[in-house]
Parts: C-alpha cells; structure tokens; sequence
C-alpha cells in the first residue's frame, strides 16, 4: 500500500475497501468503505489535468449525497504537495482549494461557521467581493475511494453551504459541530482543464483535450 | 483499461417495466416510460413517488435517440411539456457524459438549445449583459407549470411543478431566470435555424413558426444589411454617373451676328464629329441682348458622306414691360433643341436664323409721325438696333449620359427589393413583439 501525497493521512485500500489510516505509529484500519454506486462520470482516478498553470492528477474521491441527489468530489494532487477539490454535479464542475476561514474577514460566514443558520438568498462578502447563498442542506458520505486528507465514513454527515459570485465564482463552507472549514473556487470545463486519461465510457466519443 | 458502461437498468416498481437510466450518478427522478410514474433513484433502492396508469406521450425525439449539434453528439434522456397560462413548449433534456446537459425547446415548431448559466447576468442600460452582449426585457412575472414528464432528470420534478420566469431576448438567443422558493437558476437558449434539429435528431419536419419565436431573428435582417450597404453603393454610383454625364461634351461651339433688319441669315459650321452610332445631340442657342422679340432658329445637320439630314427648330423668345401689376417679363433668351439619334459620321451644321421685334398692339402706329424716316419704326426700343452687335451664342453638345428617367427607373429598381424586405422585416418584428409583456421600443438594432 503506497500513498502518493505526503500530507494525505488517509486511503481507502481498493481490494478490501478497508479505510487505512497513517500515524506516526504506523498504518492503522478506521473502518469500512461502502461500496461506490454505479455512475457515468467521466472522471476516474488517475485523470490529469491543468488549473491556473499548474498539472494536478486525481488520486481520490468522496461521493455525497442529500435529500435531492449525490455529487462527487475529485480529490486533485497539485505539484508541490498542494491539493484540490473538482466537484461534479449536475454535469458541471468545479474546482475548489481549502482557504482558512479566519482570513475571510467575513461577518455572515463566521455567524454560520460558529452555528447560525445559512438562508439562501443572503448576502455574504468575501473578500470583497459580494456573494449570495445558493443553497444549506445536510449532506453525506456514501462512499470513497482513493486517498484522502480525512476518514470519510459512510454515513458521516456534516452542514454544507454553498455561495455563488455572479462571475463564476463559488465558495462552499462546511461545518460539523464546532469546526468549519472554507473552499473557494471556480465553475470549469474539462476542456479548460485540459483533462487527459478521462475515463472511458462505452459507446461514446472521448474528448481529446490533450 | 475497460470501458465504463455507459447505462444502469432498473426496474420499474410499478409496472414492473425496464428502465435505463442513461445518466447514472446524475439522475435523481426518473418517469417511467411505460406507465409514467414517477420514481426516485437518488438511493440505491428505487422509490416509487407517484403512480400513474397511463401510456406515455409519443415524443418528437424518443429517449436514447442520439444526435450531434456544434460537433458534439446528445443523447435525450428527459422530456417535459410545460406551459405558461395556456401556452405550451417542450423540453428535451440532452447528456453526455463527458459535456453535461443541455436543452432542446421546442414551441411552434420553432428550436432552441438551452444550457445552465454558471454566471450571473448583471444589469446593461436597458436590459441585462452576459459575455458582452445585452439582453432585452421580454416576458415578466410568468408561471412555468411541468404537465406530463418522461424519463430521467437530475432533480425532483414532478407534474404541477410551478417555477417563477422572467425572460429577456437578443437577436437569436434568449436569456431566461427561474425561480422557485429555494432556488433561482438562469439559463440561456440560443435559435437554431430550421432544418437543426430535424437533421441532427431525425425529426420530421414542421412548418415555419408563426408569431415567430421572442429571440428568432428576422428572416429579413442578413439581406436587408446587406442590401443597405450594396443600395448606397449603387445609388452613389448613379448619382455620380448622372453628374458626370449631366453636362455633356461641347462639339462645336461660335456665335453668329444677328442683322439688325430682320432679314433672313444663315450660316455654315462644322465639321462636328460623331463617333458614336446612335448620339443624343443638343443646340443650344443663347441671345444675351434679346429683349421684346424672338429669334427664329432652325437647325440642319448635314451627314457629309451621305448628305443624309437631320432638322431641328426652336425658337427664342423674351418680352417684358410695365403695366398696372408691375413690371413683367417671360419667355427666355435661350433655346435648345435635341436630336435624338444620331448616326456615326462627320456633320456640318446649318443655322437659319432671323431676328424679329415684337410690336405692341397698343402702342402700334400710335407713336407714327411725319418725321418719321423709317416706315416701320413705331417709335419703341429695338433690341436688334439698340444693343452693339446682337448675336446668338450657339453650343452643339453629346449628351452620352441616360436621361433622368433612366435614372429614376435604376433607383427604383435598386431601392425596391429594399423595401420588399423592410416590409418583411417590419411585419415580422411587429408579430415577434406582440407577444412581449413590455411596450416595443422605438429603436432597433
């Protein structure tokens, strides 16, 4: 069992779908990933893109889910050690990175990070730049796969709030009990992450973005 | 590596039917396309919503019918009728795994494709702007309401669904806002000209939609602003030619004297070359003292190879006087007459000409008196006497040019496919706008 990234603690071992977790006594079993739901994503793990100027390759992924529906999240291993989230939902994608929410300077997001509650419509600044929220549900895991830089347990649900910018820009905070944590980032296209080793989908023509 | 399979199938717990779900992963709703009940698939175990006894509408596209627009190939997976207080339109939702979704609307035979905005429109000065270009306001505060749904979609839908709408158009594409408690989403569907979708789907073909659709372009517009550009051009073209021709070419061009007795006088000019086989020609004659009197002209060119002639008369004629209006005058010092066709060939021109004084019948034999040296001096001012050396001015002109009647006929013929298609334009803009929830504006664009 190798793990590809020096920062992730966290891998879910593809033949026995045991979670394995790295201590610094070693490597240890957290538990039992359920298995992923069939899906047509065109994303697998291994897939190589571009954002901003920088390579990246997937190397794991978390399936989500809420009242109406699932998404995945692409875990994307940058050069120098850095990592990103490619959402996919609704047949669109997004490339979020992890920001520290104290450097946000933002009233609305810290009223929601320590507990209130995110109503759709409200205004949120940050950075600056005014936001709107789009959306706060109760999200879970289903499923992962890969590695990751946390134990994501089937099950394990948290408070998800997503912001939306006029220009295309997107934020989502997520919050479980006391901790939050803030992901800020852009809708893109496979092609303008120039993606590569897409995953093969019977029947239909694969892109070239090379 | 082994290729993914692209579908799932599931069964219906309903009616027992097999369903495949095309985009597995995405999917949240399916409506069965046997019986059209409604299920949920966002959970591995299948859900039935509601159920439904009935057979499904027959669509234009069926589900898994595949077809390619802009290079990249859809596959329907979804079908909505909608409407808005009695107005229907379909909707066909399209995937593919590696593009997404997008929209085929289809209203009065007239197609759209329709995909998700992932950015927000912001305000223009009279509408709204997305990637640089404005948006008009169109169709506000209406009511989308879901009537009968087939296959998968990647939310909750079901019948009676009702999402507020507001729309706003360019010229071939339609931006459009929809809005419910929880959620606004925007959306922009751009024109496809007839014949896209039939081509690409298979469908048969329908007639042409009529009122037209809020973003269909006018049919009259590409040649209208074609037509434009190429009608100033041709008019400049005509007005130029018709200038440059106006004039003429002076081919001969002298004075004769004019006897101060009225007597008869001719005089021989040439030679004047014509060189083209049929030549308009024009002698104008000008007599700068005439006054009170009238010079009769007639003209005779003579071909000199064939002594073949050609004659033209006119005469010039001025009076004047006082009398209780005030002073008066008409008639004019010159004169032109015209041939009209002219053979090719080398001419002399003969000029008959007599100067004449007018008498006034008042004033005849009244100022006569035994002093009188000459019988026929009646006492009033001679022109042919009083002015030093009266004579007529004579120009012999080509005219090469098409007269004004031609050239009217050419503007006509320029401006008239013109105004065929602002007709057109006009007719088809006024029925596009009817339908608009705001007053048609007076500027076009």
């Amino acid at each position: 069992m190798t793990f590809r990234s020096a920062a992730l603690p966290t891998r879910v071992c593809e033949n026995c779908r045991s979670m394995l977790v790295r201590t610094d006594d070693g490597v240890g079993i957290a538990g039992e990933q359920a298995a992923l739901p069939f899906d047509v994503s065109p994303i697998q793990i291994g897939t190589r893109g571009q954002f901003a100027g920088r390579g990246f390759e997937v190397i794991g992924r978390v399936r989500w889910s809420w009242t109406d529906g699932s998404w995945n999240e692409w875990l994307c291993l940058f050069e120098g050690d850095r990592h990103g989230w490619l959402a996919e939902a609704m047949g669109q994608f997004m490339m979020t990175f992890e920001r520290d929410l104290a450097g946000m300077a933002s009233d609305e997001l810290n009223r929601i990070a320590r507990g209130s509650p995110a109503i759709p419509g409200r205004r949120a600044m940050v950075d600056g730049q005014e936001m709107t929220i789009a959306d706060a549900r109760e999200v879970s895991c289903i499923a992962a796969e890969g590695e990751l830089p946390f134990v994501a347990p089937p099950g394990w649900t948290i408070y998800s709030v997503d912001l939306r910018a006029p220009d295309g820009r997107l934020a989502t905070l997520q919050r479980e009990g006391d901790q939050a944590w803030f992901y800020d980032g852009r809708y893109v296209t496979l092609a303008d992450l120039k993606a590569t080793g897409l995953r093969a989908i019977e029947g239909w023509a694969m892109p070239q973005y090379g | 590596m082994a290729e993914a399979p692209a579908a799932a199938a599931l069964s219906c717990p309903n009616c027992g039917g097999t369903i495949t779900l095309r985009a597995a992963g995405h999917s949240v709703t399916v409506a069965c396309e046997y019986c059209a009940s409604i299920l949920d698939v966002s959970q591995p175990q299948v859900r039935l919503i509601t159920r439904y006894r009935e057979k499904t509408a027959r669509l234009a596209i069926p589900l898994g019918a595949r077809g390619t627009l802009d290079g990249i190939e859809w596959e329907m997976v979804g079908w909505m009728a909608r409407s808005d207080s009695g107005y229907p339109w379909q909707e066909f939702l399209l995937f593919n795994p590696y593009h997404g979704y997008r929209w085929l609307i289809e209203q009065r035979s007239g197609w759209s494709l329709g995909e998700q905005l992932t950015l927000t429109p912001t305000g223009g000065s009279r509408g709204l702007v997305v990637d640089g270009e404005e948006y008009r306001p169109f169709f506000a505060n209406g009511t989308a309401r879901v009537d009968d749904v087939v296959g998968e979609f990647y939310w909750r839908v079901r019948r009676g669904d009702v999402v507020r709408t507001d729309d706003w158009v360019r010229s071939g594409a339609m931006l459009s806002r929809e809005a419910d408690d929880r959620e606004v989403s925007w959306s922009r569907s751009r024109w496809l000209p007839r014949g896209t979708v039939e081509q690409a789907f298979g469908v048969a073909g329908h007639g042409r939609p009529w009122p037209p659709l809020p973003h269909q372009p006018s049919p009259a517009y590409p040649f209208l602003k074609r037509a434009m550009v190429i009608a100033a051009v041709a008019i400049a073209a005509l007005i130029l030619g018709a200038i440059m021709n106006a004039g003429g070419r002076t081919l001969w061009q002298g004075y004769a004297d004019i006897a101060a007795d009225g007597r008869e006088q001719q005089i021989t000019v040439g030679p004047i070359e014509l060189t083209r086989p049929r030549q308009r020609v024009r002698v104008v004659a000008e007599v700068p003292a005439l006054s009170n009197g009238w010079v009769d002209l007639a003209y005779t060119l003579v071909d000199r190879s064939n002594q073949a002639s050609f004659t033209a008369s006119k005469a010039a004629e001025r009076y004047s006087g006082r009398d209780s209006d005030g002073a008066w005058s008409e008639g004019s010092r010159g004169a032109s007459a015209d041939f009209a066709a002219l053979p090719a060939g080398s001419y002399d021109l003969i000029v008959d000409y007599k100067g004449n004084k007018w008498v006034d019948p008042s004033r005849a034999g009244g100022g006569s008196s035994f002093w009188n040296s000459a019988p026929d001096d009646d006492g009033q001012p001679d022109w042919r006497r009083d002015s030093t050396a009266p004579r007529v001015e004579i120009a012999v002109i080509s005219r090469t040019g098409t007269g004004f009647g031609v050239f009217f006929v050419m503007l006509l013929l320029v401006l008239a496919p013109l105004g065929v298609a602002l007709l057109i334009h006009a007719q088809f803009e006024h029925a596009r706008r009817a339908e608009s929830d705001f007053a048609p504006t007076s500027d076009e664009d």
